[in-house]
């Protein structure tokens, strides 16, 4: 439920269409599409590492009624690739790639070339994938393809370019990030309290001091060593004539450098110790919460279709399925939203599904609190973390179960409403080496049983070690009522009922048990300067 | 039913028509069937026929928004009220709703504009009745207590809460606030923050606010997908047939023309690089006058990323890392919205000077006619590539119907833009774009941050 304030994300520049999503009060400017993709992305092997060949090649998805087709060049590269002090170089390599130019057109040549066909070509990168998303009418095909290969095997790396590009970057760190979205901001020092030390770490779009590092020598031999045939898996899907698949193979990926194959073994997270808390101090209109600690799990897991259901029945993105949205929000009126997530997770746009082509081999499970009002932030996180001490140590239901799953039978099948997406699903399916991520959740929860997700709860979800990152204005005073643990009531705008009054009074006075040896607040200012290496 | 009629047998699957050459032998530019019928207390109900197997977009249009809170100490009521439509009715309590929502496995939600509110529900086509039983029963029986009316109060703070942690938001609110003096858009959609702070307190007006919009005659059902026409038709009379109609008519306060420049600055206490934001009111929408269009065509020329303007500032000098600009579809006069990052805190007004003189430019200079042509191709092209899956089929020909509850008026709109000319562009670059009729406000960080 959304108050569409003109609610469009931009490019770094674009001209607004009249209709855009839905009308809206005016045109909004998030800044944030740029970001928000790259915001996603990684590299390593995923569910393992090493130089598996798996997951390279090509995934073709024909629909020949479409008269659109799209064409998503992945690299199993991302931020994991940044060398020291370097980071963000592959989020600057793949920005470059996909706004820059090609050794025959400039960037200026190839957005005219684009504009008239209304195509498009987008960056997106995580920390273990980086995909060039390109889509077109079929009418222009072939110009189209011409322009997005070269971008791939022959791209120009302009000096403008470069500089445009990491500009952009370091401002996305230094004023977005910081100063303009308090809830990517929560998301991201969770990321970093998690993986300190580990090649998570860094922010998908780099570090201040590590962007200000890179030079343009630096991206060409990023883009040498790293975006090769080894590495790539592209996908195709649409409309496309017979014969396309085996060009792209041809003029693609058979002009692509054989090497950088091997990709460095991604190690596991360090043991979080107790419950740690990253408080970043600055003037927040409210107070943003995420928690979340690392899981031995991804979709190639046996129990991931089971752990799927318990985190459906938890908090599933946006809905008001989650018993956290139903007890926070909607019983309580805390905030605007509270969900939970077993993998990383971003949406698509304004729907309320996530991305593909985000795939990680190393995942985590994560609990987000919008923003709270100052006031109730102390209940709100003891209320969650409360909430996962009842799932882990109590379950489901038989009810609960069967209600989440008769949902995420039927909902999943939204996951591929456009082609598009659900060539990214396909690709995703071929990293982690496991079926066709749809047609597995259908198989799956089928055979599933409520003591199978009871149990992979058991095995993969706890509350005692936990990264807790706080987003808050004067955090010191913050932390001292955290560490000091004195009970926290909610004030309501409203007399609730008598169960809530007698469930807040078990909330208020909870234990957050916070390691005061792990506590650590930091200026907003400081955030994503460098990583700190443990 | 009063009334029934059939608009554009294109087939389906013919996105293809809406191409370049569509659009120079006539074609229309929305390719799908599209079927429409009228219950007789004004329920309008929209079919589009449209190859998503065994999937519909179900969305219920509201002619309602932020532009119907005309009484001071209401705004963000539309929206308010989007969230209060969440909190059941006798036949499906809240738990009840949302336990249905959650077996058919629906992606529901909802979403308000200035001008319309919008609930939709996306799921299996065998859930139409089950959708339709939901969405009827909750739009004519909506039933809430004051608590839990004060209770959701919450979650709109909550929302303005984290919507403001952005300076654009701050931005606009100032921006629309300066610009209108009269008219309702003055205030943005989440609405006032002393209003929400207010709202726990008006639980009879949100009565009101229902009694007033939550009518059959200011509502279009939209439904597209894999679905029997028929069936729609037969369960519109059964689930809706006994809406009662309303007789509430809004009276807008028209916003009187702007006679004199208008200027502000603000300062954000976090990071941020400034932020230049520019208003000149522009036309309401019409599918009948050239304005709007050659405005948008206007709009792409000065802001596309292949405008002269766009290659200076963001290419060549690299002093903004984000332009964008226009004007939204919109029942009253909007605002012409420009919005600029800028990357050195030393040339905002630089960069604000390059756009009015880009605009001057653009009042005396007639665009080449390739120029013009590419824009048009870009416009039929995006709006094609748009529509790709139910929901946002629905989404798009929602917005056209809350403006004048006609279908066919997205394709009128693009017969327009074809014959939008050189001549039309300078036209309304003279007629909008007076310095009598500009609003500017500029963010820059607070000093000492």
């Amino acid at each position: 439920m959304t108050a569409l304030a003109g609610g469009r994300e931009i490019a770094p520049a674009a001209s607004m269409r009249r209709i855009a999503a839905g009308g809206g009060s005016g045109p909004a400017v998030v800044l944030g599409v740029v970001f928000t993709v790259l915001a996603g992305v990684a590299a390593a092997g995923c569910g393992a590492s090493g130089s598996s060949a798996e997951g390279s090649g090509v995934v073709a998805l024909a629909t020949p009624n479409s008269p659109l087709v799209t064409l998503r060049i992945g690299f199993r590269t991302g931020s994991v690739d940044d060398p020291a002090g370097k980071n963000g170089l592959n989020a600057l390599t793949a920005l470059t790639m996909g706004r820059g130019g090609t050794e025959a057109l400039s960037f200026q040549e190839i957005t005219e070339a684009l504009y008239p066909w209304s195509a498009s070509i987008r960056a997106q990168a995580d920390k273990e994938m980086t995909v060039l998303v390109g889509e077109v009418h079929r009418d222009h095909l072939e110009p189209f393809f011409a322009i997005v290969r070269d971008l791939v095997v022959a791209p120009r790396f302009d000096e403008s370019d470069f500089v445009r590009n990491r500009d952009f970057l370091t401002n996305t760190v230094v004023s977005t990030l910081r100063g303009s979205d308090d809830e990517e901001l929560g998301k991201e020092a969770l990321n970093a309290l998690l993986y300190a030390g580990h090649p998570y770490e860094s922010p998908t779009v780099g570090t201040e001091e590590g962007l200000a590092a890179l030079t343009l020598d630096d991206v060409r031999a990023f883009h040498r060593e790293h975006y090769t045939r080894a590495r790539a898996l592209v996908g195709v899907a649409g409309g496309y004539p017979d014969g396309f698949v085996e060009r792209v193979e041809q003029e693609i990926l058979d002009r692509l450098p054989d090497a950088g194959g091997e990709r460095a073994p991604l190690p596991a997270p360090r043991a979080l110790d107790g419950r740690e808390l990253l408080l970043v101090d600055k003037d927040a209109i409210a107070t943003a919460i995420s928690i979340g600690f690392p899981i031995d799990l991804t979709r190639a897991g046996d129990d991931f279709h089971a752990l799927m259901v318990a985190n459906s029945y938890f908090g599933e993105h946006r809905t008001f399925n989650g018993l956290l949205m139903n007890k926070m929000r909607g019983q309580r009126g805390l905030n605007y939203g509270d969900y939970s997530y077993i993998e990383n997770f971003i949406q698509d746009g304004g729907s309320r599904l996530p991305i593909p082509n985000i795939p990680r081999g190393r995942q985590f499970f994560s609990i987000w609190i919008r923003p709270v009002p100052h006031h109730n932030a102390h209940f709100a996180l003891r209320q969650a973390i409360r909430e996962l001490h009842v799932l882990v140590d109590e379950g489901l239901s038989a009810e609960d179960f069967e209600a989440t799953r008769e949902f995420l039978l039927n909902y999943s099948k939204l996951y591929v409403q456009t082609t598009s997406r659900r060539l990214g699903y396909h690709m995703d399916s071929a990293v982690y080496g496991a079926g066709y991520f749809i047609d597995e959740i259908q198989r799956r929860l089928t055979a599933l049983t409520v003591d199978d997700v009871n149990a992979a709860i058991r095995r993969h979800l706890q509350y005692d070690d936990l990264a807790i990152a706080v987003v808050t204005r004067d955090a010191d005073a913050f932390r001292d009522a955290l560490l000091a643990g004195e009970p926290s009531p909610a004030t309501y705008n409203t007399a609730v009922t008598e169960e809530i009054q007698a469930e807040d009074a078990l909330i208020e006075g909870f234990d957050l048990a916070i390691n005061p040896e792990r506590v650590r607040v930091v200026p907003v200012e400081e955030m994503f300067r460098a990583v700190t290496a443990g | 039913m009063s009334w029934k009629h059939r608009i554009s047998a294109a087939a389906a699957l013919v996105l293809a028509a809406v191409t370049a050459a569509g659009a120079q032998d006539g074609r229309e530019v929305f390719p799908f069937p599209v079927t429409t019928f009228e219950l007789d207390n004004g329920l309008k109900v929209v079919g589009v026929d449209y190859d998503s197997p065994g999937i519909i977009a179900y969305y219920t249009v509201v002619r309602t928004g932020s532009r119907n809170e005309v009484e001071p100490g209401f705004s963000g009521y539309a929206h308010f009220f989007e969230h209060m439509m969440f909190r059941g009715t006798e036949k499906y309590p809240t738990d009840a709703y949302n336990a249905v929502v959650k077996r058919i496995g629906a992606d529901s939600n909802a979403f308000t504009t200035s001008d319309w509110t919008t609930y939709y529900i996306v799921a299996s086509s065998d859930a139409l009745e089950t959708i339709m039983d939901l969405e009827s029963d909750r739009f004519r029986n909506l039933q809430y207590s004051e608590d839990d009316f004060r209770t959701e109060a919450g979650a709109i703070l909550g929302e303005y809460n984290l919507n403001f942690s952005n300076p654009v938001s701050l931005l606009r609110e100032r921006l629309h606030d300066l610009a209108y003096t009269t008219h309702p858009y003055k205030h943005t959609t989440i609405g006032l923050l002393e209003d929400i702070r207010e709202m726990p307190n008006h639980y009879d007006y949100s009565l009101q606010f229902y009694d007033r919009y939550y009518r059959p005659e200011n509502c279009i059902v939209v439904v597209v997908g894999d679905f029997d026409q028929d069936e729609l038709e037969r369960l519109a009379a059964e689930y809706y047939g006994g809406w009662e109609r309303g007789s509430f008519e809004p009276e807008i306060p028209q916003e009187p023309p702007q006679t004199e420049a208008r200027s502000a600055r603000i300062t954000w206490p976090n990071p941020t690089l400034p932020f230049l934001m520019m208003g000149y009111h522009a036309p309401a929408f019409s599918d009948q006058r050239i304005d709007m269009p050659a405005l948008d065509v206007l709009s792409q020329l000065l802001f596309s990323e292949t405008s002269p303007l766009f290659r200076k500032l963001y290419l060549e000098e690299q002093v903004v890392d984000a332009l964008q600009g226009g004007a939204l579809d919109s029942r009253d006069s909007p605002l012409f919205t420009i919005i600029a990052r800028i990357t050195d805190p030393t040339r905002i007004e630089y960069v604000r000077d390059a756009v009015i003189d880009e605009i001057e430019r653009l009042k005396t200079e007639p665009v080449d006619e390739e120029v013009l042509a590419a824009t048009k191709s870009h416009m039929r092209y995006g709006f094609a590539m748009g529509l790709d899956n139910p929901g946002g089929i629905a989404r798009t020909l929602g917005h056209y119907l809350q403006l004048t509850e006609d279908p066919a008026t997205v394709n009128r709109v693009y017969e327009l833009y074809d014959a939008v000319s050189p001549e039309d562009v300078m036209m309304v670059a003279d007629a909008y774009f007076a310095d009598t009729n500009r609003t500017v406000v500029i963010l820059t960080q607070e000093e000492g941050q």
